[in-house]
């Protein structure tokens, strides 16, 4: 096995690094204040590349392979403290980049993954819905074939992105009879009539990254933005969530490094006792877990990165490593507050937000709980 | 209009681990007022005053990463004088003219030092070296007359000073002509594809003999702990018993 980066690669994450460093860390504290999104920074890395690392050059993107993908996403996270922004980014490719990579129609592509790619355009999708979540394929959004139009009715919430997407993947079913072989997936433009971005959902963590609840009221969709075939939708939707769950805390691991390192700085230098708190074996112990649960969730990404990248099925390994760093994030969080004491606790020091943005990640793209359900099934149980 | 960007690789300068100057270190990035230099030249070809914009190094394969960073902000070709020896500015003064008379550039933009040595001469000495007027510490630069003329405000201790060069000339850039653009992943794709020219000291007919020998590198002492002082009286005493400054 090799596990050495090319050449290209490192240029690449150091270029990835540069520039988050520099460009994206400002009013992070005020903006996670004040619940606002920063629009200025997801165009500075649509210019940069980021949202397009997956995309075919053919449509604007880079094309760069899964492994090389999440490396620079871990790269993002470790040098950019925005963990919302972070989020709204990888909403927006693993749920709105991803099916119209492999399911779009040409003329879909051509029309939106350029934009999508280059930060001009915002993407999510809409699935969960106030009585389907976990349970996703009993959602009861309806589409209604009319001539040449679908007509969607219904409500979605926890809507990633809502606010401002400009193009939502909308899942509805065309007949609840038939369970998950009727769900499609629509794509649907920012201002249709009949949909109605409701309030701004306020929550306890990623903060900028905004999150909405959608309504669907006779909601007109031409025929040609049914993405993939009329009840394709469970299949597509199986597919982005596995890309996601792969890919998504890819950043979180980069976050991890970053909180790891800034504990060794602390443990270093914070005296009590007449020496380092370090030194103390409770807090060393709590630091060399932190270490372990790096290397541990660094090492099932890239395996997820590179079976991904091999065209070898990875529905276990995602489940596996969305399962697996989530729980190391929330606890790296946890240990570095302890590692800082009462300072940990205060904003301004930037650890306390860290936990707050990493607890949603047991929760988004399917529960730990789900996530132990499909490796479970996987094992044969 | 052609412009020559020779540019420097030098230690990561914000990298606490680097202990002293012009010594190999693993990280390095283009000397921070080169890339100044490689900024202006960019929008000075993007506002359509200049056709094309070249880069020009001197040293080793390993500076291939920077060189190609500033292919990636979007220099059109590059070209490095293979040549791994510490060079003095003189030197480096002679290599770049026998590069200019190569090239013939109607400009030559480069930063006004390098950060590790400090030295602040390369410039002014390839002026010399080549007979053209120079404009050091540029804050600002317009070409004026059809660009036969070259418009440069310098920043000096006394003020802002306007001065107006004949190209070809030598500009170097200080701390507040522009603020330089990141390399975008499209741009480090694009930059795979262009050339980067090699060449030899010996190919530019320049037989280089440093005059000056660099006889240690070392970081500067560690600075002792301050102290508190009680009062403005102590304080004055201190300064002028003990800091002898006053």
């Amino acid at each position: 096995m090799d596990f050495a980066w090319s050449n290209q690669q490192r240029e690449l994450l150091d270029a990835v690094g540069r520039f988050a460093k520099q460009q994206l860390n400002y009013d992070v504290i005020d903006n996670d204040r004040d619940g606002v999104f920063n629009r200025e920074a997801w165009k500075k890395c649509g210019d940069f590349g980021i949202q397009g690392l997956l995309v075919p050059t053919d449509y604007g993107g880079l094309g760069t392979d899964p492994l090389t993908t999440v490396a620079a996403l871990e790269r993002l996270g470790y040098c950019c403290k925005d963990n919302g922004l972070l989020f709204s980014i990888n909403a927006h490719m693993w749920t709105a980049i991803i099916p119209l990579i492999y399911n779009g129609s040409e003329e879909q592509k051509k029309k939106y993954l350029p934009g999508l790619s280059n930060g001009t355009l915002i993407g999510g999708n809409a699935m969960s819905e106030p009585n389907s979540g976990s349970d996703a394929f009993s959602l009861s959004t309806t589409a209604v074939k009319k001539g040449s139009r679908y007509i969607l009715n219904g409500s979605k919430i926890f809507v990633t992105n809502g606010p401002i997407a400009d193009l939502l993947v909308v899942f509805a079913t065309l007949d609840k009879t038939r369970g998950p072989n009727a769900i499609s997936a629509f794509l649907v433009e920012k201002n249709s009539p009949g949909m109605n971005v409701a309030r701004k959902l306020e929550k306890m963590g990623l903060r900028t990254s905004p999150m909405a609840e959608v309504f669907f009221e006779n909601c007109e969709v031409p025929e040609e933005n049914l993405l993939g075939k009329e009840g394709g939708g469970a299949f597509l939707f199986t597919r982005s969530m596995t890309w996601e769950r792969g890919c998504i805390l890819a950043s979180a691991v980069g976050s991890m490094q970053r909180l790891l390192e800034t504990c060794i700085r602390y443990a270093n230098e914070r005296k009590q006792g007449g020496q380092s708190i370090g030194k103390f074996q409770l807090v060393a112990s709590k630091i060399v877990d932190m270490k372990l649960r790096v290397e541990s969730s660094r090492h099932m990404l890239y395996h997820y990165g590179w079976l991904s990248g091999h065209r070898k099925g990875v529905y276990l390994e995602s489940a596996m490593t969305k399962l697996h760093i989530s729980d190391s994030w929330v606890k790296c969080c946890e240990d570095a507050i302890q590692i800082h004491g009462g300072y940990g606790y205060m904003t301004e020091y930037e650890v306390e937000r860290e936990l707050r943005d990493a607890i949603a990640s047991k929760l988004y793209s399917g529960t730990s709980e789900i996530q132990r359900n499909i490796v479970a099934s996987m094992l044969g149980l | 209009m052609k412009i020559l960007v020779p540019f420097k690789s030098v230690p990561e300068p914000n990298d606490a681990t680097v202990a002293g100057a012009a010594v190999s270190t693993p990280k390095l990035v283009i000397n921070p007022f080169d890339e100044i230099a490689i900024e202006e030249a960019l929008r000075i070809r993007e506002r359509a005053e200049a056709t094309e914009v070249v880069g020009a190094t001197i040293g080793p394969p390993a500076i291939d990463e920077q060189i190609r960073s500033a292919l990636a902000m979007g220099v059109d070709r590059a070209i490095r004088i293979d040549d791994s020896r510490i060079l003095d500015p003189y030197a480096v003064a002679r290599i770049l003219r026998a590069l200019v008379e190569r090239e013939a550039p109607h400009v030559v933009i480069m930063g006004k030092q390098a950060v590790d040595d400090d030295s602040n001469q390369v410039g002014q000495m390839l002026a010399g070296l080549l007979s053209w007027p120079q404009a050091t510490f540029a804050s600002r630069i317009e070409f004026l007359n059809n660009k036969t003329r070259a418009r440069c405000t310098r920043e000096t201790d006394a003020g802002l000073e306007v001065v107006e060069v004949n190209l070809p000339a030598i500009i170097t850039t200080d701390l507040r002509l522009n603020e330089p653009r990141y390399v975008s992943l499209p741009g480090l794709m694009k930059a795979r594809r262009k050339p980067i020219d090699l060449l030899t000291c010996d190919e530019l007919g320049v037989n280089v003999r440093p005059l000056t020998t660099v006889l240690s590198v070392g970081s500067p002492p560690r600075r002792a702990g301050g102290t508190r002082v009680e009062s403005v009286e102590e304080l004055i005493t201190k300064l002028k018993q003990e800091a002898k400054v006053l």
